[in-house]
Parts: C-alpha cells; structure tokens; sequence
C-alpha cells in the first residue's frame, strides 16, 4: 500500500467470468468516500442487455439509489462515472465516459459524456463503471491501477485548475500521455460553483448539470486511472474490426459527417452564423459586426491560424480534436485546447469577442478553472449586457466588463470560480443571479426555467434544440442532434419554424442520443447509420442487437430519467425557456419568427408522440408496458398493474 | 424609388452559392464558397435549377438527393435568399432574377 493511500480495495469475486458477455469487465467499482470502503460488484449479463452502460446503466443506478431527499449535495448522491461495451475496442472515439448523477443546476439527473483514455484505461483495469458515493473527511484523489484502488490524500493539489492537477499526478506517477487518464474538477468545482464541469485529459470537458459541483462535494479532487493490464476480448473480434471499418468509412466520406471528420465542428461556426444560429452578444443581434470578416472563421482558416497538432481520443482516426498554441499578444506561447464551436460560441461570439486568439485562450481558461462553457458564455454576455444598460453596475463587479473583453472575462471567471465578491452570486448561474436580481437583469438572461443552460446556439433560429433541452431529463440536450432520421422513418427534411413538424421530428429521434451515450463511445464517432452501431455492439457482445432494440433501449433510458426527475419534483411546469431565451429574433436570418407562438402546441405535439402524459409528465402506463417498464408503473400512477 | 427594372437577360440568372464543406463535392478544398450564375427560362423552380446544377457534380447529386432523386435529402440545408426552404420557397416555387440559392452542409454543432 502506498504510504499516502486510506484505503485498499478487496479481492474482486470472478463467480460468473464465463458468462460475461464480450466487451464488458464484468464488474462495477463502488466507493464510498465516507467510509473509505472500496468494493467490486459484479453485475449480471442479463443488466448488461438491458441497460448496456454509460447512461443507461447510470439511469438506473440513479433511479435505485438516489431518493427524493438526496439532493445534489448530500452525501448520498451518486457519482457514476461509466463507460460502455465499445470502450476499449478498436472503434474509433471509445476512450469516453458518460458521467451521471444529481446535478447541481436543474437538482435532477445529468448525463453528460466526455472522451479522451478514461473509458479505455477504465476497461483495461477491469472495471465498466466507477459508483462514488458519501463525502470524504477531507480531500482525496482516488488512483485506480488494475486491482490497486485507493484513496490518497489531494490537499496538495487544492487551487490547481485541472490541467495542473493533470501535470501534478503524471509527475507524482511518473506516467504521462496516454499511460495516464486523469479527470478532475479545477477551483470552481472545489467552491462548488453550480455549473462546475469535469474535465480530463487536457481538454475533454463532462460539462453539464454541475457535476463538477457534485465531484467538488464529496472533496474528490480527481480521479486517474493507470492504463490497465487487463485483457478486454470482444466475441467476434473480426466482426468488430469489419463494423469499425465501416464506421471509419461512413465517417470519412459520407455527406452527414464528412466535414466532421476533417474539421471537427469548426465548420458550425460559419455554417450557423448563415441560419442565425450562432448566438452573439447575449441574444442581442444575429449580425456580425461590420468590421468582421465571417470568411476569417471558416474551419481551415480556424485552424490553421495556430501552430496545432491533433489530440486524437482513443483508438480515433477524426481530424477533431487538435491542441495548439497562442501565437502572438500577452500569452503568446501558450498551450490552449483548439476550440470546439460550443468554445467559439460560450467564450467569443456570445460574449462578443471576435478575436479567434482571445478566444482560443479564455476557452482554455474555462476548462481549467473549470466550468461549462455554455453557462460561463450565458453568464458573461448577461453581466455585460447588465454592465452596458445599467442592472450591473461596475462597482458591483469591482471592474469594467464590456462586450469583447477576453481579459475581462477571464477576471470575472476567477471571481466565479473563488466565488470572491459578485462572483458568489454569479456562481450560482445566471438563472439564480437573474431571478435574485429581478426585473430587467432577469428579461435579459438566457436559461430554461428547469435550470439546464442550452447549449451555444441561438435556438430561437433551432427550434428542435430549443424544445429538447427544455423537455429533456438530463440537464442538456437528451435527443438532438438528428442525424440520418430516414433510418427510424422520419422524413428527411422539416421546415425548422413549423413548430409541428419540429416536435415530431424530436419526439422521433428521442432513445439514439440515450443509446449512443450508453455504448462508452463518442457521440461524434457515433455519427453513423444505427444499424452499424448495432453491427459493432453484436460483434462486441455476441448479442444480436438491432436498429430496434437500440431505440426501445434509449427511449426506456429516457423514461427511467424522467421518472427519476419527476421523483424530485422536476415536471412539465417547469419545461420552458426564459423570456430572452424564448424571445423572437429582431434581425438576421431568422428575424420575426416566434417560437413562443407556437410553444405550446410544440409540448402537446411532444408528449402524445412519446406517450407521456401532458398534464403530469409521468411516461403513459401503455408506454412503460411498451418500454418493458412495468416495474416503474406503481411508482408513478400510485398502484401496481 | 421601385424596384430597378431588370434586362431580360438579368432576369434570367439565378446565383448558387456553395457553402463550406459541400464544396467538396464540387471539387473545392471544403472551405470557403463558391459562386456560380445559373440560367434558368422563365417559370423553372428551385428544384428545376438545382438538378440541373448538381447533375454536372455527381458527388453533390449523390448527397443532395434522397433516393427519389426528386426531394432533398438529408444531409445539405437548402436556403433561397437566406431563408431556408419551406419559409419563402418551396422545391416548386418558380425563381425569379438574382434569386440565391446556397447550399449549406446541415451538421453542425459541437
């Protein structure tokens, strides 16, 4: 035992190895950090079908052990960091995790996946999950390395933002690249700031709900994972080898992904603006400013503004992920993670920055501070605004803050993150800021009323994100993106401001995202026909799962989340945008079209096309019947079937 | 002050504007735009143009298309004057001069 560990864990049981279906460990890892006890627990190969990993097995962890009265800081609460079947195996992005848990901004369920080696490493020390739950005494790390698993002291690594913790741990270990996976949360996680976010690897952000929050209560400052040694075999490996090739070429060249595989999602930057999707200035305008050059933000010229290198994920083949460096001004030299869009749009274009350099490098400073992007961009833009019209008055901040203002931004942020001042406030969101401040602070802010911050578009010109992230259970977009829809027969187009055809259209994708987030695979890989998901998962498993099976198994996730919210008193009273974030846009593309005209008749739409009952929220009793939920029915229609 | 009276040959040109990515199927870098000034006989639809215009790029044909080769499918956002189709225009609705069509990849988020 390491001189600095707590705890050891015990001899895992192997009882049922034989019967462990391909692609899995086999075993979930339990922590309890009050007690120090660490454990594994085996599952069966009949849980594994029906709730396959990642979310869908966090969903029901969540669901069992996660009452009414655990909020999302108790003690109580569930940290489920879990991978999937396709973790580990030669299909490209299958290093990820889904995190689960009771999040700290909606006080419901969270589902939110990152990538990098975690999945993998995870996989490879034999274990499909990790289950945290309690709060330790005072601030551990817990190191996982095949069957060492212990607790060590963190009080050192307080104050680190998340890539120095990184560093610190590879240095401790004497192990770097990806020999090491680390995740852990940065000083707004230790201060629990609301939408505190989870960040690995340098650069893969688990970003929603605030789960940092959660990880920062329970005084877990990090989790790394030595790349194990164990043997991960899958059931027909040649099988696996034929769908990933598949996948692999699907990726690179069919029309839906292609850009994605050689730009990543550099290209939504311009493609957005085009539709008036790209949010600027806090929902304020849809033009770009006269002195921009929108062919200055094409994907290429994004990327090829920086000396970069990729900064692939495991076993991935994309042209995604990219690290680069600052190339000129105060922190020239700098490493920085290359933006995604959901970067350029949380620290540029909602904030009013338009500097690709400035941005590249607050984007940065938010994952290692590190908090959600989205929220950090919504929050920002608000107190500039507030700043400009008078809600927020300079010396309530200590400082001016005008749009644009990088350096600005990043002072607010360490506000934030250390809650010093109005950054105690400001921690807590800009839906709890907005509604404390009343008036026209909170006209001018962008949240849903469930608490979920939406993702850096301009709904108002994205209809189908607008009304999932309002309806959805787990704290951010549960069923969007849509992509290839003709596969579960919708029809390919929609007009994106007929709000019935929208509705339909997110009704019908509703169980792909909730599967996809169950496989331990990035949902950019997944970006491929379901029916070569389904091919990878048999070869994986030995099972022969279908198109069908797949859809009937996220839409049951979804049902399990949504009971569970419902259970925290998370219902349809509270599945709408606030007044700016449901506002009509007064100019660029989508000028005049209104989606609160039409809301209503959206959630009527929504809730008769995925059996859940319009007035309640409760999933139908014939759907759960349909889902094979029967075992949820007394608990939410009050009587056994 | 009205509108400028267009001449006859103004009047029948339409732009296609393809955006980003989809030039890639038009064999540019998969960046960028590239404009082309399409003829197009009085009464022609967006539809009427369009295949015409793809069926000199069959990569573009392929992914523009649904297997009807007659709707759009899936993958490429169709915009007339910047709005998208179904808001202004519809696949049948006829062009008139100067009249933009642009074509826009559909993925995007992040």
């Amino acid at each position: 035992m390491s001189p600095t560990a707590l705890t050891r864990m015990k001899a895992a049981p192997h009882a049922h190895a034989e019967e462990i279906p391909g692609g899995y460990a086999g075993k979930l890892l339990r922590v309890n950090l009050t007690t120090g006890k660490i454990w594994s627990q085996p599952w069966t190969p009949d849980d594994m079908r029906l709730y396959v990993g990642g979310v869908g097995l966090g969903a029901k962890i969540l669901y069992d052990e996660v009452g009414p009265r655990v909020n999302w800081d108790h003690p109580d609460n569930r940290l489920i960091l879990a991978t999937g079947p396709l973790a580990g195996l030669p299909v490209w992005g299958t290093g990820g995790l889904t995190v689960v848990t009771r999040g700290a901004m909606t006080n419901g369920a969270t589902s939110t996946q990152a990538n990098g080696f975690f999945g993998a490493c995870l996989k490879f020390s034999g274990y499909d999950a990790i289950v945290i739950q309690g709060r330790a005494p005072r601030w551990v790390s817990l190191y996982i390395n095949d069957d060492a698993v212990e607790l060590r002291d963190a009080r050192h690594l307080l104050g680190k933002d998340t890539w120095e913790t990184q560093d610190a741990l590879s240095a401790e270990h004497g192990l770097s690249g990806h020999r090491l996976s680390v995740y852990s949360i940065g000083p707004a996680g230790e201060n629990l700031v609301r939408f505190a976010a989870i960040q690995g690897d340098y650069g893969h952000v688990a970003s929603k709900n605030g789960c940092g929050a959660v990880m920062g209560k329970k005084r877990l400052k990090a989790v790394c994972i030595v790349r194990g040694t164990r043997a991960l075999a899958a059931a027909d490996s040649r099988g696996v080898i034929q769908a990933a090739d598949d996948i692999a070429h699907d990726l690179k060249t069919d029309p839906s992904a292609r850009s994605l595989y050689e730009w990543g999602t550099l290209p939504a930057v311009t493609g957005l603006y085009k539709m008036g999707v790209l949010p600027i200035k806090n929902y304020t305008t849809n033009l770009a400013p006269p002195d921009v050059n929108m062919a200055d933000w094409e994907g290429p010229k994004l990327r090829q503004g920086f000396d970069h290198r990729g900064h692939q994920c495991s076993a991935c083949g994309m042209h995604h992920c990219h690290i680069q460096v600052i190339p000129k001004g105060k922190h020239k030299g700098e490493l920085v993670d290359e933006p995604e869009y959901e970067g350029w749009s949380g620290a540029g274009w909602a904030i009013g920055c338009t500097d690709p350099v400035a941005v590249a490098w607050l984007n940065t400073r938010i994952d290692r501070a590190c908090v959600d992007v989205n929220e950090f961009g919504w929050l920002c833009g608000w107190v500039m605004e507030g700043i400009e019209t008078g809600y927020i008055t300079r010396a309530q901040l200590g400082f001016d803050l005008r749009w644009g203002d990088a350096e600005g931004a990043a002072r607010l942020l360490q506000l934030i993150s250390h809650r010093k001042g109005l950054g105690d406030l400001l921690a807590e969101g800009v839906k709890r800021a907005a509604e404390k401040l009343g008036g026209a602070a909170q006209d001018a802010a962008i949240y849903t009323l469930k608490g979920a911050s939406p993702r850096g578009h301009d709904h108002r010109a994205r209809w189908d994100e607008m009304l999932d992230t309002c309806t959805a259970s787990t704290g951010t977009l549960e069923s969007g993106i849509p992509v290839h829809v003709t596969e579960v027969g919708l029809p390919p187009r929609i007009n994106p401001f007929n709000g019935e055809e929208v509705a339909q259209q997110v009704a019908g994708i509703r169980g792909r995202r909730h599967f996809e987030d169950s496989l331990g695979a990035c949902i950019f890989t997944t970006r491929t026909r379901l029916e070569n998901i389904c091919r990878a998962l048999s070869a994986a498993t030995g099972w022969h799962y279908t198109v069908d099976e797949s859809v009937r198994f996220g839409r049951r996730t979804a049902a399990i989340l949504r009971a569970f919210n419902l259970r925290c008193g998370i219902g349809p009273e509270v599945e709408h945008p606030s007044k700016r974030y449901g506002s009509t846009p007064t100019d660029g593309p989508a000028k005049g079209q209104a989606i609160g005209q039409q809301w209503g008749k959206m959630l009527d739409t929504w809730y008769t096309l995925v059996g859940y009952d319009r007035k309640t929220g409760r999933p139908k009793p014939e759907t759960l019947k349909k889902l094979g939920l029967d075992w949820l029915h007394k608990d939410l229609w009050g009587k056994k079937r | 002050m009205g509108e400028e009276a267009l001449s006859p040959l103004e009047a029948l040109r339409c732009t296609v504007e393809v955006v980003s990515w989809v030039t890639k199927f038009i064999g540019g870098p998969g960046a960028g735009r590239k404009e082309f000034e399409e003829p197009f006989v009085p009464g022609e639809t967006v539809r009427d143009v369009l295949q015409r215009f793809s069926g000199r790029y069959p990569e573009l044909d392929a992914a523009l298309w649904d297997a009807s080769k007659k709707d759009i499918g899936e993958h490429i956002e169709v915009m007339v004057n910047d709005a998208v189709l179904g808001l202004t225009h519809t696949l049948d609705t006829p062009l008139r001069g100067h009249d933009r069509i642009t074509l826009l990849g559909q993925y995007m988020g992040g």
